[in-house]
């Protein structure tokens, strides 16, 4: 368990009648199930939307897992770094998609493509 | 595991684990009888009448839904037959290998650093699995598909696996005697290096963490170079391509309720048991614990009792995310999604992996309910306060594979 209550967790302690866990257990079962009704009943929804939602949802269910079940936001920092540490590469590994891939350099949002115009894309 | 203060702990304890094993192969079989054998034939039978009704025509919906019913009977009692003797293997080797090994004189050990061969054994059984994965992917494939497959393919694999097993049984006897006291701590003389005081072990699982989101991160990068590429249906209705679409594992998924069940199914069941690990972490830690009032008071009598059965719920979820998995592949290489696309390969290789952590995670989960049932006053070992971190440090890896799944069903099964 972390070693520190932090700033979320004293408040659940202090206003609500369960722990940090069964909130955070709550929050992830009711994102799941927003992110699966996003998409099955989201037809009408353009692709960014569906696209943002997923994206959105991901996140806070990440941190969720990270910083309370994993106890991240009350261990000592420098588990954070250590674990956010690969996730530069990763990064540069996603940026690399529109680096490497042709058909997807044109199609990218603009911040995945930085230098596409000092490459040649055009047919 | 742990290289502290050792507890007396008689070999004879290893001997419950084969009571375990007998349990595990009772339960597989049970479910192959009930599921593979009774439902599965009646379902066959109703899939050749299906048949029969449709002249013969394959692509009649009546004949594919019954031949997925069939499927699905059929290779739910299969993976649970062969997932059953798999953890009765594990459980019951480590059982052979420390109940007949020399009575270790523990109790005064606690004043050194004591290396495992474990770490090294496994990796070698790792190793010797990976490199017969492809041929042991295809016979799994053809398993999967028609019910039979080339076991002579999968020999290295399992061979692999054995040594893995060998590694693992050998670490649970090192670890089962550990109370908790004198926990290797990281220690350095200056207050700028990272981690110091801290577990040794807690460390050592957070830098194990730091490679898989490596692992994961190539998988999911190289997914999205690949799906960007692609013109699938989205794309299509997006403008930003034309010609003939490529078909995607969430083209086939994510449009029915009955497709996207299993993978929805599965994600709940993860969350779930993280919760529960959770919870068996935190039972174990309380200095004073009280059963509650009603049906849970019933399931949770005492603390221990508690801490094993929240154990036992994590690896029952665990085990049932599984499963669907496999029941899903089977769907999706009925409809004719196999490894040999570009999509199939990521597809199956990815969730594939995933897949074969959560399995990697129910073995070690074996040890951690074997160790729970384990009475402290009765057994000289078992879960307590003192030693509990580690299912802390063991629920550091089972989140983790929550949080590769957060990634993997949306990106995977919905987009």
């Amino acid at each position: 368990m972390g070693e520190h209550a932090t700033g979320i967790e004293k408040w659940v302690e202090e206003n609500l009648p369960v722990d940090i866990y069964m909130v955070n257990f709550i929050v992830l079962m009711v994102l799941t199930v927003i992110e699966v009704a996003a998409v099955f009943f989201g037809e009408s929804m353009s692709l960014g939307m569906v696209w943002a939602i997923l994206i959105g949802v991901g996140i806070v269910k990440g941190y969720g897992i990270a910083a309370f079940f994993m106890h991240l936001a009350g261990d000592p920092r420098s588990y954070l770094w250590s674990f956010a540490f690969p996730f530069l590469f990763v990064t540069l590994m996603l940026w690399g998609i529109g680096l490497s891939n042709p058909g997807g350099i044109t199609g990218l949002p603009a911040w995945c493509t930085p230098f596409a115009g000092g490459y040649a894309t055009t047919p | 595991m742990s290289d502290g203060h050792h507890a007396h702990v008689e070999n004879q304890v290893w001997l419950r684990a084969f009571l375990f094993a007998a349990v595990l192969v009772t339960i597989g079989v049970v479910a192959y009888g009930v599921l593979s054998v009774g439902l599965a034939t009646g379902a066959h039978h109703a899939w050749e009448d299906a048949l029969a009704e449709a002249n013969g025509d394959t692509h009649d919906h009546h004949v594919i839904d019954a031949h997925l019913q069939f499927l699905t009977w059929n290779v739910a009692g299969n993976t649970i037959l062969f997932m059953m003797i798999v953890y009765a293997s594990f459980i019951g080797l480590a059982g052979l290998m420390n109940s007949s090994k020399p009575q270790a004189d523990h109790g005064h050990d606690d004043h050194g650093h004591h290396g495992s061969a474990s770490p090294i054994i496994m990796a070698v059984g790792v190793m010797l699995f990976m490199m017969g994965f492809p041929s042991f992917a295809t016979a799994a494939e053809d398993f999967l598909y028609n019910g039979g497959g080339a076991f002579g393919e999968m020999l290295l694999s399992l061979v692999g696996l054995s040594v893995v097993m060998a590694g693992v049984a050998n670490w649970w006897g090192e670890d089962l005697p550990f109370d908790g006291h004198a926990e290797q701590l990281s220690t350095a003389s200056d207050d700028m290096v990272p981690f110091r005081g801290q577990h040794v072990r807690k460390v050592g699982i957070w830098i194990f963490l730091m490679s898989e989101v490596m692992v994961f991160g190539s998988f999911f990068s190289s997914y999205l170079r690949m799906r960007t590429g692609w013109c699938t249906e989205w794309a299509l209705d997006a403008g930003r391509c034309t010609g003939e679409t490529v078909v995607t594992a969430s083209d086939l998924l994510r449009h029915d309720i009955a497709t996207l069940l299993p993978g929805a199914i599965n994600t709940f069941a993860l969350i779930i048991s993280s919760y529960t690990i959770v919870l068996a972490l935190k039972t174990a830690k309380a200095k004073e614990w009280t059963p509650k009032e009603g049906l849970m008071g019933k399931l949770m009598p005492s603390q221990r009792i508690a801490v094993r059965n929240y154990l036992i719920a994590t690896l029952m979820l665990g085990s049932m995310f599984i499963v669907l998995k496999l029941i899903e592949w089977s769907h999706l290489i009925a409809e004719g999604f196999t490894l040999q696309s570009q999509q199939g390969s990521i597809f199956y290789i990815a969730t594939g992996a995933h897949g074969l952590h959560v399995f990697l995670g129910l073995i070690v989960m074996l040890y951690m309910v074997f160790k729970a049932d384990l009475d402290p006053e009765v057994h000289g070992t078992g879960w307590t306060t003192d030693n509990a971190q580690g299912i802390e440090y063991f629920g550091l890896y089972w989140h983790f594979v929550d949080l590769a799944w957060v990634v993997i069903f949306p990106a995977f099964y919905l987009y």
